[in-house]
């Protein structure tokens, strides 16, 4: 039985292509007894399970990978999957598109996925953030060199870099409220000069409007999602319920993006009810607790992203901003060394930074473009 | 003697130019009149000053250090602005050259402890400066802009590139106001993007701050400035940023056109006037540094050119409704046409992912157009045949798809583009038929059979075979009267235009056969009174089936005024024919007509009015 083979792939955890819902058709095909209304149950069960263990997996990281650009990177390769999935499942079942109810489920699911867009806009905008942040982590780093000898102006080169870095990264935490500095009337008056105290421009804009929110986005994305009831069920023949599951992956997936990432606008009180019957309902709902008890711990209470690397970025910019301001001049050897091992972390992190970045803007690139895939061939089907 | 007294002599000259001169200049001045003094003096003067730095070693860098010190300093501490005095910045800019010299040439010996703490206060001197530098550039960079900002858009408004105006007639106005190089096409405008002066005082800041290892700080000075001015620029055009993509597929219609017209001509702006002008901008503050011109222009690029793409992106994403069709295709042949600029001016390392994903985005958008033609072809397929069009006139599908796609053919190339670049392999096709025409010649066959089915409706084959005429006539003519007719062929024309002559025929016999066989009249001679009875009959039964036919056809609609005529002229003379020689015999039977006559409802004339009653519709048309 293919669905009991399928427990054994939970070891092997590197890609999605050796169980799938293709392998098990094929698997069916080859088989001797094809019972179509059974078969189909399978489907459904085996997508519901394949689910569960794609996110059990995400719980399943080492406690310093949680929340990390690699992580995030494979959040993301959940999503794939379990979209990929899903568009087999249905493909296979075009017929029960047209009708109702599960013509109103999927065009429903359809439009979340298209809010589901913006969100992905805007984490790219945040990834576009931290890479600002980065740069001023360059010039800290550059500074510090540990080839140079360091001096006092050395320190105040970098220490002007970590101020803007900690301005940078207060622009993101207030969102809304640095408005005002962007309400430029463009230098007519010497409203430009007062305002920015001398240069510290915005470091960059959103591509979105000032009213767009992340927050209400998702809230949007997570509206009216309640589970499928027995008759919507049987008239979908289980459809109904794998649309379900779907939007709770989508609607999940969304939710710890903006949790981890930078974006306009960004809250996290949105919730998930999924009734516990459903198999992947515990594995979500964990991650979804593991991420909320991150944000409510007192450092990361107004942090910009709870991405691990943030973290790293504000904890490395501490320290290295106390001892700035400890050292005297010339410094001492311990001093000295202290600082090396300080450079040396912050360098450490600026290179995951730099490693990471680019796969993961990638990464939410092409769920961008499956969501966009996804809808245009539903809706084509659904005509 | 001599030469002791010599040296005693120059050793007392420059100690006098030591003591009394507090800056480089001024002791490099004392000496000079000594030199001048005596020409003994001056050759000495200079041979012995670089000995004494040969043995003078770390006292002379001190020295060097303070005099440098003295001179940087002074500016540090001033309020005003450096660059408000050109003596004052071109002061400082060398004073930052010799530090930077100084550091240069000092560091091969930096193992020496006391020439490291000299160049530690040396880096230290110089980050104090760099430091300067950034403040002063940043604050050249606005005042530039805010200078520009008067002469380029007075009144509030940009002169050369508000919304409302077209961009033909701007070029009268950015006569008057903008400092414009010269102007060949519409979009050929050069302009300078801040004050000449201005771009040179910010070229010699950047030089140092580059070499001094300070670039970063730099580029990034420069690239928040310039971003945040182009996005400004790009906003007074109109564009504001959308709210998302979500909202751009919630936008009615209306709206949506608004936007689209607005991001065409902001596109080509910026694509063809704002990108080169920052990057010619870009590469005179970084002349001779390529890689900070490249990044910095990346940087400030970055920003509108995403907005815009995202837009672009967001109408490819949309539903499939054929009325998009003609938006859909503005920005599919806008953003076609900007393709090669912006490969242009994004030519650089840095840039390229823009131009990638512009033309992924173009791509997109000539996918939605194909998706478009399909959704309108399920359309035609799936409209249902339901309520028959009354007097079998045209149907609303046919008058909606040919027009439609008459105005779609108007973009002829465009569409054959998109076609082409939709296939991957091969497609097995007649040569000479492009895909467009093949796209085109199956919508007509789906036409044609839906109307086929809707023509199933009407109870009377004949009122089915005016419908099809009425349609396939419209069809015919459309097809001829555009570009279709092209693309389709001639001999699709010929065809089809048989097609409706055939439906003609079909109409007549189906129509009026019965009644023309009342008129035949057998030619057996039976006795006159059976015949004559017969003929009553006969006539009696004509009048009746005439008058039922003219009574329900004359609501009958056909559209195109010649067809009727064509119909009616057909009818009458197929009518009269038969009925001229029914009347013949009659009249040959009869001996006196006078019994007949009072039967004989119609004469001929009469039959040809009737006959001109037919198809005329409700009444209301003739």
């Amino acid at each position: 039985m293919p669905a009991t083979d399928y427990q054994g792939s939970s070891a092997a955890h590197t890609t999605r292509s050796f169980f799938s819902l293709r392998s098990l058709r094929r698997d069916q095909v080859h088989s001797m007894d094809s019972f179509h209304s059974t078969s189909q149950d399978q489907e459904l069960e085996f997508f519901q399970k394949f689910v569960a263990e794609k996110f059990s997996d995400l719980s399943a990281n080492k406690a310093d990978e949680f929340l990390s650009l690699s992580w995030v990177q494979k959040l993301l390769n959940v999503f794939l999957d379990c979209q990929e999935e899903f568009t087999t499942l249905v493909s296979g079942n075009k017929r029960y598109l047209n009708r109702a109810p599960m013509d109103r489920l999927f065009s429903e699911f359809l439009e979340r996925s298209v809010k589901a867009l913006d969100v992905c806009n805007a984490i790219r905008d945040g990834i576009e953030i931290i890479r600002q942040w980065q740069k001023q982590l360059e010039i800290v780093l550059c500074a510090l060199d540990i080839q140079r000898t360091l001096g006092e102006g050395q320190f105040r080169r970098a220490k002007k870099a970590l101020i803007d870095l900690a301005i940078g990264m207060l622009d993101e935490k207030e969102g809304s409220s640095s408005v005002s500095h962007r309400n430029r009337s463009f230098g007519r008056n010497n409203v430009l000069k007062d305002q920015k105290s001398m240069g510290h421009y915005r470091s960059l804009s959103w591509s979105v409007s000032r009213s767009w929110s992340a927050a209400k986005q998702l809230q949007a994305i997570g509206n009216n999602l309640a589970p499928p009831k027995p008759n919507e069920i049987m008239a979908t023949n289980g459809l109904a319920v794998a649309v379900y599951t779907m939007n709770n992956v989508l609607y999940f997936v969304m939710w710890a993006l903006v949790a981890a990432i930078p974006c306009q606008d960004r809250g996290l009180h949105t919730s998930f009810h999924m009734p516990k019957q459903f198999v992947w309902a515990n594995p979500i709902l964990s991650l979804h607790e593991k991420i909320l008890d991150e944000s409510k711990k007192r450092d990361k209470r107004a942090a910009s992203g709870l991405m691990k690397e943030i973290q790293d970025i504000e904890k490395c910019a501490r320290f290295l901003n106390e001892l700035i301001d400890s050292v005297g001049f010339p410094l001492n050897e311990e001093k000295q060394e202290e600082v090396v091992k300080r450079v040396k972390e912050l360098g450490l992190v600026n290179e995951a930074i730099k490693q990471g970045l680019n796969p993961t803007e990638r990464q939410v690139r092409e769920v961008f473009h499956k969501i966009v895939k996804s809808r245009t061939e539903g809706l084509a089907s659904s005509g | 003697m001599a030469e002791n007294g010599e040296e005693k002599l120059i050793a007392v000259a420059r100690h006098i130019a030591k003591t009394l001169g507090h800056t480089d200049n001024t002791a490099d001045d004392i000496l000079q009149i000594f030199s001048n003094f005596d020409g003994r003096l001056r050759e000495k003067l200079s041979e012995k000053l670089t000995e004494d730095d040969d043995v003078l070693n770390n006292s002379s860098l001190d020295q060097t250090l303070k005099a440098l010190d003295r001179r940087i300093s002074r500016y540090l501490s001033s309020d005003r602005w450096i660059w408000s005095d050109s003596a004052d910045s071109a002061a400082f800019l060398d004073a930052v050259d010799d530090l930077i010299g100084v550091i240069r040439d000092w560091t091969p010996m930096a193992a020496e402890k006391s020439v490291a703490s000299g160049l530690d206060r040396a880096e230290d001197l110089l980050q104090r400066g760099m430091f300067r530098l950034e403040d002063e550039f940043k604050s050249l960079m606005e005042r530039g802009g805010e200078s520009f900002d008067v002469t380029r858009y007075s009144n509030g408004d940009p002169t050369g590139f508000d919304s409302d105006e077209d961009i033909d007639e701007d070029e009268n106005d950015d006569d008057e106001e903008i400092p414009v190089a010269h102007r060949i096409s519409d979009f050929n405008i050069v302009i300078d993007a801040l004050p000449s002066g201005t771009i040179n005082d910010l070229h010699e800041i950047a030089k140092r701050m580059v070499i001094a290892g300070y670039g970063k700080e730099c580029s990034h000075a420069y690239s928040s400035y310039r971003r945040e001015f182009l996005e400004e620029s790009v906003s007074r055009l109109g564009l504001h940023k959308l709210s998302s993509i979500d909202e751009v597929q919630k936008m009615q219609w209306a709206d949506l056109e608004e936007e689209i017209e607005k991001w065409i001509k902001a596109a080509n702006v910026a694509v063809r006037i704002f990108f080169p002008s920052e990057r010619r901008l870009c590469d005179r503050v970084f002349y001779g540094f390529s890689n900070a011109s490249d990044l910095s222009f990346m940087e400030v690029c970055r920003g509108v050119m995403t907005q815009l793409l995202q837009f672009a992106d967001a109408v490819a994403i949309g539903s499939r409704a054929p009325e998009r069709l003609y938006k859909v295709l503005d920005v599919f042949e806008a953003l076609r046409d900007l393709i090669p600029h912006i490969q242009m001016v994004f030519s650089d390392q840095y840039c390229l992912f823009l131009c990638n994903e512009a033309i992924s985005i173009w791509k997109k958008l000539g996918e939605a157009i194909r998706g478009i033609f399909m959704e309108l072809e399920n359309l035609i397929r799936r409209d249902p045949a339901k309520a028959a069009v009354p007097g079998g006139g045209l149907h609303p599908i046919t008058r909606y798809v040919m027009n439609y796609i008459r105005v779609a053919c108007q973009s002829r190339q465009t569409l054959e583009q998109v076609f082409e670049d939709g296939v991957s392999a091969p497609v097995d096709r007649p040569s000479s038929s492009s895909l467009l025409s093949v796209h085109m010649s199956w919508m007509m066959e789906l036409l044609e059979s839906n109307l086929e089915a809707k023509s199933k409706i009407y109870r009377d084959t004949a009122l089915a075979s005016v419908f099809m005429m009425n349609n396939g006539r419209y069809i015919v003519q459309k097809v001829k009267d555009s570009e279709l007719g092209s693309l389709l062929g001639d001999d699709w024309t010929r065809k089809h235009t048989a097609k409706v002559k055939q439906y003609h025929v079909n109409y007549q016999r189906s129509s009026w056969s019965k009644v023309l066989q009342v008129l035949k009249l057998d030619n057996n001679s039976s006795s006159p009174t059976v015949e004559l009875r017969a003929m009553k009959e006969k006539i009696k039964l004509f009048n009746n089936q005439f008058d039922e036919i003219c009574k329900t056809q004359s609501n009958w609609v056909i559209f195109d005024e010649q067809l009727r005529e064509e119909l009616r002229i057909s009818v009458f003379s197929n009518l009269s024919m038969a009925y001229r020689s029914f009347l013949g015999r009659v009249q040959s039977v009869a001996d006196t007509g006078r019994q007949m006559e009072r039967h004989i409802k119609y004469n001929a004339e009469d039959l040809e009015s009737k006959v001109n009653e037919l198809f005329r519709g409700n009444g209301r048309r003739k």
